[in-house]
């Protein structure tokens, strides 16, 4: 018994130490090549060279922060308006079953079409109602995908919600709205935050849609990574710079929520 | 009551603002769109979609010169990345207000922007502008320019290819320039060592496959499109360039690099890993750069012409959309910029040139590559074709490009590759 | 009217607009002959376009590339995430950061996850193939036969995070008790893992699957970074084919009509594994 306990913590270990190893390297690759010159990123095995401060000038003087900004301005306001809709909407259908698996269905059907051919009517779109060249079209084109999704995981979260204490609130007099803002939102806000950095995480990556929806000079993060990749070829140091600046704030906030994230979405035990 | 005073005073102040809009605009409208010199007085804004690469830095530097001869013009340039520009220049063509007032476009673009209707012609324009000289652009990248006996493009920047090779190592192994395709496949074969390949090629599926391949084509004797207009790679100079290409791919090149494209190549013969290449021409001078990418290798490179002296020609090109509102305004900033002195200070500072007349300009030849550089230049723009002419070039160049991709992984023959690439491009075409 | 309308109506406006209408725009586009750039010449052709993209054998095999990429990827993201995520849960030291450190691929954009691996696998410049190379081992990373198998080893690099994300959080929220009966009955671990842990995680397996296949079938970044689609036409995938045909190429009607028949196929197959979940749930 004891011994066959001990050979599966091994094997574990293994896998936890064989799986950092396999994410930690390319990230190192990436780590090293920001701070390499066009001549020495020509040598893949060479560890030890003079650091350059080139490429990370470049990327700093290249408005990052402010696509930084803009990335998490569009996450952040997408996000709200899908948490916002998403559980009232989500919890109608939990609930009272409102519209049954037709909804289910119509979530699904957003999923599967292809960016190349949803955003041409999001660009028409645009054009008409006079915000090309905002961050508007983007935000939409985002809250296409990334709506359906955070109303998916709130629906398996509310279902898994007991409904005994609400309905303990509503014999106590207070209104169903009241009763929803007030007892039920509560149970579910880990959920909640999961559904919410999983939507972030969608939007803050996208470059379809930002390529071409968002104004050239005010492009998201993933535009200006793909900004280095030119028809005079691809700045492979400074876009591994970019690369770093986009991935460490979204590392050091997942440090501090994942715990909060795998109890979440554990909370509301995702389901059908 | 106070609040109305403050309120009409907006009120007031708007009313200004737009009039002011209104005579600016027809104030730059109005102004001669027709013959002799362009007016100093030309006014507009001018907002220009740009990719961030060094020929936009070039032009970035000339604009304080330009607002000298033309105060009134304001000329904002939008750096972007490459793969957003045509989606949103299409984007801009169909507005009824344009988000930019010039374009640069890609020559596989240009035919079906301007049957789209999305560009002016411009024809009238040059005609009339004083000292232009339009045929002094070399002739292969006016044809770019030209749709349907029309003006649409004006020459940019060229990014004809050629022959990029190492001298230390050819004197070493005692060669010189090849002269035929089997004189660059012997070549690269024997330049082939342990150490490094003898080649670095860019078979990536798709606009790399072809572009490279077709200088091949053009080494062989060989040409795109047969007598009648239409494509026919069903040749046998299409059979021999692409049985010697895949044989040297299978030689020379470096090994696992099917899916090489321009960087792969470029980061190998910088890197000493290669010894030639065919790449485009104003790589030279980035290679030969002391303290540049390629390092201790500076000043060993040299540009050849293809053997044979034909090569595959590509070039940006200016342009006026149709829904410019300002385009004279476009067009003195289009013409200054191309003119014969525009164009010896984009050059001297680097720039690609695209006039032949640059080539006997001393302040050019003393600049950057120097003088050996610029005449293989003026060779190569004096002798090249683009891949696609007409209609639907990008579809076709892409469906060329797979069909030799497939060759040259060895999962089509030869015969079958060359013969569907022929039937697909002609199809494509004619829709 | 009802709490349940007025409740469901702000996400249903919104849907509307932010979906339906794209939807409903790109649906009216595959019935026309709409090309970007003869915008004058698009009328209505019924099913014209349809019966072209049926007739497209580039179309049927990206199908069959974009097929296999999905379920050889989500199938691989799947029993990495598992063996990742239960070794995660016994560990005990270090656990929030190496928790956040492994979930860290699914934060980068994914063109420049791309970009990343298209310089680390290549033959002279990477140093993958550098230290292969030194063992004595060759491999084409994006030859042919192994281009579609190297596309989904970055998406399997990228995405298996996920799939640990999920499964974690069900492994934590399952209750101990069936565990502590096995344990007492004496049960192999084999066993416990096949006959309660699996059967407990399903719905949040589900889940999973389902959302990675979704995502999966509009793999478009790494082929756009790395093959273009090659060699031949291995790695066309068909969120890149339609890329190509509506953007590229103009063709927006024709590629609407990609896009539509794609949606028939995928809610079929949802339909029918939604049918099969609900009937075995029953039993």
């Amino acid at each position: 018994m004891r011994k066959r306990e001990s050979s599966w913590g091994i094997l574990s270990k293994l896998i936890i130490t064989f799986s950092f190893i396999i994410v930690a390297a390319p990230l190192l690759w990436v780590l090293l090549a920001s701070f390499k010159t066009g001549s020495d990123l020509n040598d893949p095995t060479l560890v030890t060279f003079t650091p350059t401060s080139e490429n990370w000038k470049k990327v700093f003087s290249s408005g990052i922060f402010q696509s930084a900004g803009r990335s998490a301005f569009v996450g952040v306001i997408t996000v709200a308006i899908s948490i916002v809709l998403g559980s009232m909407g989500a919890y109608s259908i939990s609930r009272y079953k409102t519209g049954k698996s037709l909804t289910r269905f119509g979530i699904l059907a957003a999923q599967v079409l292809p960016p190349a051919v949803l955003v041409f009517p999001f660009l028409d779109l645009a054009y008409r109602l006079r915000l090309s060249d905002t961050l508007v079209a983007v935000i939409a084109a985002h809250l296409s995908f990334v709506l359906p999704v955070v109303t998916w995981f709130l629906i398996g979260f509310f279902d898994a919600a007991p409904k005994e204490v609400e309905e303990q609130a509503l014999v106590d007099g207070l209104d169903r709205f009241a009763a929803f803002r007030k007892v039920v939102l509560p149970q579910v806000a880990p959920g909640m935050g999961a559904a919410a950095i999983f939507g972030f995480v969608l939007s803050w990556n996208d470059l379809f849609y930002a390529l071409i929806l968002a104004p050239g000079n005010a492009a998201t993060l993933p535009v200006r990574i793909a900004g280095f990749n030119t028809f005079r070829g691809v700045e492979l140091g400074a876009m591994c710079a970019a690369i770093l600046v986009s991935v460490v704030p979204v590392l050091i906030a997942s440090f501090f929520i994942q715990r909060r994230l795998v109890r979440g979405i554990s909370g509301g035990a995702v389901k059908f | 009551m106070r609040k109305t005073g403050i309120r009409r005073s907006l009120l007031a102040a708007g009313v200004v603002l737009i009039m002011g809009i209104i005579t600016a605009c027809g104030g730059s409208s109005s102004s001669s769109s027709g013959s002799g010199k362009i007016s100093a007085d030309t006014a507009g804004t001018l907002r220009v979609l740009m990719e961030g690469v060094p020929d936009t830095d070039i032009v970035k530097g000339l604009l304080a010169d330009f607002n000298k001869d033309f105060p009134k013009i304001d000329v904002q340039i939008e750096p972007i990345a490459y793969d957003q520009i045509r989606d949103k220049l299409v984007a801009s063509f169909q507005a009824s207000k344009p988000t930019y007032d010039i374009a640069i476009i890609d020559n596989p673009w240009v035919g079906d922007f301007a049957r789209a209707g999305f560009l002016k012609p411009l024809d009238d324009l040059v005609n009339s502008t004083e000292g232009y000289d339009y045929e002094d652009f070399s002739a292969p990248l006016r044809s770019i320019g030209e749709v349907d006996g029309k003006i649409y493009g004006i020459p940019f920047y060229n990014y004809g290819l050629g022959l990029i090779y190492r001298t230390d190592l050819f004197t070493e192994a005692r060669l010189s320039e090849p002269a035929s395709l089997d004189d660059l496949e012997a070549a690269a074969k024997k330049l082939n060592s342990g150490l490094r390949s003898g080649i670095a090629m860019q078979p990536q599926r798709g606009y790399k496959a072809f572009e490279e391949w077709g200088n091949y084509l053009f080494a062989a004797g060989g040409s795109v499109y047969g007598s009648d207009g239409k494509v026919n790679l069903s040749t046998p100079e299409a059979k021999k360039a692409l049985e010697t290409y895949i044989a040297m791919f299978k030689s020379s090149a470096p090994k696992n690099s099917l899916n090489w494209a321009f960087d792969e190549a470029l980061r190998a013969v910088s890197s000493d890993k290669a010894a030639m290449m065919v790449s485009y021409n104003w790589m030279l001078p980035t290679l030969n750069k002391v303290g540049g990418s390629a390092g201790a290798l500076a000043g060993k490179f040299k540009l050849a012409t293809m053997p044979g002296g034909k090569q595959v020609l590509g070039s940006w090109d200016w342009a006026i959309p149709a829904n410019s509102k300002v385009s004279d305004a476009a067009w003195a900033f289009i013409s200054w910029l191309t003119s014969k002195a525009g164009e010896t200070a984009r050059v001297s500072a680097g720039g690609a040139p695209v006039r032949t007349s640059v080539f006997s300009d001393s302040a050019v030849s003393n600049t950057g590559g120097g003088a050996d550089y610029y005449a293989t230049v003026a060779k190569i723009l004096g002798n090249s074709e683009p891949m696609c002419l007409g209609s639907n070039c990008d579809e076709m160049i892409n469906a060329v490009g797979t069909e030799l991709n497939a060759a040259i992984a060895g999962k089509k023959s030869v015969d079958a590759a060359l013969r569907d690439a022929t039937t697909k491009a002609n199809k494509i075409q004619s829709k | 009217m009802s709490f349940r309308i007025r409740m469901i109506l702000p996400l249903i406006a919104t849907f509307v607009a932010a979906v339906g209408y794209p939807l409903f725009y790109s649906f009216y586009l595959s019935l026309t002959s709409y090309k970007i750039t003869q915008r004058w010449d698009s009328h209505f052709v019924g099913l014209n376009q349809y019966r072209d993209v049926f007739a497209n054998s580039d179309y049927w095999s990206a199908m069959k590339v974009t097929g296999l990429f999905v379920v050889i990827g989500v199938f691989l993201e799947l029993s990495l995430g598992l063996a990742i995520a239960l070794s995660l849960q016994r560990q005990k030291r270090f656990r929030d950061f190496t928790r956040s450190f492994l979930l860290s691929p699914m934060f980068i954009t994914p063109i420049a996850v791309g970009l990343m691996f298209r310089f680390l696998l290549n033959q002279q410049l990477g140093a993958i193939p550098t230290i292969l190379d030194k063992v004595g081992f060759s491999y084409d990373f994006f030859g042919s036969g192994n281009a579609l198998f190297t596309m989904i080893m970055i998406d399997t690099w990228q995405w298996t995070p996920f799939m640990v994300l999920l499964i974690l959080a069900g492994l934590e929220s399952l209750s101990k008790q069936p565990f502590e009966a096995a344990r007492v009955d004496g049960a192999k671990p084999f066993y416990t893992f096949r006959r309660i842990t699996i059967p407990m995680l399903a719905p949040i397996l589900t889940v999973a699957i389902l959302i990675r296949s979704l995502d999966a079938l509009k793999v478009f970044e790494y082929v756009y970074a790395t093959t273009r689609g090659g060699p031949g036409i291995e790695t066309q995938t068909i969120q890149y084919f339609t890329y190509q045909t509506g953007i590229q190429y103009y063709r927006l009607g024709n590629a609407s009509a990609m896009a539509y028949l794609l949606l028939i196929i995928v809610m079929i197959i949802v339909v029918v594994l939604f049918k099969q979940i609900e009937k075995t749930r029953r039993l």
